[in-house]
């Protein structure tokens, strides 16, 4: 219930941004040095996106859950599934390309619009904090970088839930 | 990796930002679009791809001109 209201109402979300940390210091910068065409493309979501198969992601823990999960760019949409409390997946739960638009990634790729496919992409979940959010930053994001590097990827689109 | 991050509340935008950022005033839940709505989800995916082309200076937000079903969608394939 908290989660579809959550959704609903723009303005919580907003208030929630208003209490957060700004940033200190340079936002980081890596240049795009390579055409669209020719790039090769990974998304990693925050909506708690993972394979059936996989372990789901941890809701009894208050501070949130900083692990991932590795999802292979030739998966079948019907082979993944959300764990995550903190909004409403319902429509996401009928088509997973609203937050983890993997199916159009290969269209565009197949009409010469992007590169390729990187092998590899990642679920993780957003409303991280605390000790969580330590081992995030510490652990699962480097983690993250690294895979990502070894597949030769160019491009990555983050987005939340 | 360069890395562009899509979002649907802007001040969370502005405060934390990531290299390259799209605003698109969709919902919590349906960032890419409606479900089922394969030309809508291919627009936002490839208007946010032209951040990597489009920005030059970290922490750029583009806002994409949607509004939901009131938009019309060109297919990018």
């Amino acid at each position: 219930m908290l989660s579809w209201i959550y959704t609903r109402v723009p303005a919580l979300s907003r208030r929630f941004a208003a209490g957060l940390d700004a940033v200190v210091g340079p936002v980081p910068w890596t240049p795009a040095r390579v055409p669209l065409e020719r790039a090769t493309v990974a998304l990693v979501t925050l909506a708690g996106v993972h394979l059936r198969g996989q372990p789901a992601f941890d809701m009894r823990n208050a501070e949130g859950d900083a692990s991932f999960r590795v999802i292979p760019g030739t998966v079948f949409p019907a082979d993944l599934t959300i764990t995550h409390d903190y909004y409403d997946h319902a429509a996401a739960d009928r088509d997973v390309n609203i937050v983890f638009p993997l199916e159009r990634l290969r269209e565009l790729a197949a009409a010469g619009r992007i590169g390729g496919v990187a092998p590899r992409h990642v679920g993780a979940m957003g409303h991280i904090l605390r000790g969580e959010e330590r081992r995030l930053v510490g652990e699962s994001a480097p983690a993250i970088a690294r895979l990502l590097q070894e597949d030769g990827v160019d491009y990555v689109v983050l987005s939340p839930g | 990796m360069a890395t562009v991050l899509i979002g649907v509340v802007r001040e969370m935008l502005q405060k934390v930002p990531a290299p390259r950022n799209v605003f698109v005033p969709f919902r919590l839940g349906q960032i890419f679009g409606e479900a089922g709505q394969e030309i809508q989800q291919r627009a936002v995916l490839m208007d946010t791809l032209t951040a990597f082309a489009r920005v030059s200076a970290p922490g750029t937000i583009l806002d994409l001109p949607y509004r939901w079903k009131r938009s019309v969608y060109r297919d990018p394939l």
